[in-house]
């Protein structure tokens, strides 16, 4: 069973997310932001990481960035799940490493399939 | 001196009684924000319930491997339909604390600029305004893009 880790600075986005996720047969690991999601990923590895962009303490594009640093996480797919749209953003994204740019809010029969379109 | 070489004189001082009155209102509108906020909180929070007992119904009957059956699906798709619905709230917090923290440096800028330097070390406390754009401009909530880069 894939494992993923859901990042989200909102409980109630990280339980939508984790109902989607859940409902089509993943493992979900919550963190509630980007420095708590680093912690978390440190001792174990994950088939995909999906984290917001804006939240306190780290936020996602420095997440994926610290992320892609690890030999862990080097080719992890990693969703960035944002209310952000601007083509700024999504570049600044796409150079820290991030696989993919999805913006709120999120259709769960579609995000169910970019991830097993990404998973491997 | 050319025409283009002009020195920029200050800007006209706000009168007062103008400028109390304008950061009342930027304040009174930013309250209002603030309780708005409980009350999505607190809607969200009643809504979520309602949505947690049903999808944990739902994935006790996926956790003990019984099939999906034509309801089931059913089920599932129109609690789907809600989670992309109670998305408003999340979106709605970041729409409010961006437009608050505007409003709030503006009474601020207000104030002091009006009435000077209120603190004992002679520096006016002013709101940080907002660092980036508002990060919300979606005005509807239809699913939003999936790019793979």
């Amino acid at each position: 069973m894939h494992s993923i880790l859901a990042v989200d600075d909102s409980a109630s986005m990280r339980q939508m997310v984790s109902f989607t996720l859940k409902s089509a047969g993943y493992t979900v690991i919550e963190a509630v932001d980007g420095q708590d999601a680093w912690e978390k990923a440190g001792g174990r590895s994950f088939d995909l990481v999906l984290t917001d962009q804006n939240m306190p303490r780290m936020d996602g594009i420095s997440l994926t960035r610290k992320l892609r640093e690890t030999a862990q996480f080097k080719a992890t797919p990693i969703l960035i799940l944002t209310t952000e749209s601007s083509d700024q953003m999504k570049q600044a994204g796409r150079a820290a490493g991030a696989t993919g740019w999805l913006v709120k809010p999120f259709d769960p029969n579609k995000l169910i399939e970019v991830i097993q379109k990404v998973i491997r | 001196m050319s025409h283009d070489e002009t020195v920029a004189s200050p800007p006209p001082e706000m009168p007062l009684l103008f400028a109390t009155e304008l950061q009342d209102h930027l304040m009174t509108a930013s309250n209002d924000l603030e309780r708005l906020q409980r009350l999505l909180d607190d809607a969200c929070l009643a809504l979520m319930e309602g949505f947690h007992d049903s999808a944990g119904q739902l994935g006790s009957v996926i956790d003990q491997g019984h099939e999906i059956t034509p309801h089931l699906h059913e089920v599932r798709q129109t609690l789907f339909k809600a989670v992309t619905a109670l998305q408003f709230q999340d979106m709605a917090t970041q729409l409010i604390a961006h437009t608050n923290k505007r409003l709030r440096n503006c009474a601020d800028q207000i104030a002091r600029d009006a009435m000077g330097d209120d603190d004992p070390d002679g520096a006016a406390v002013v709101e940080e305004g907002p660092l980036k754009p508002n990060p919300v401009t979606q005005d509807e909530m239809d699913a939003g893009s999936v790019e793979l880069f």
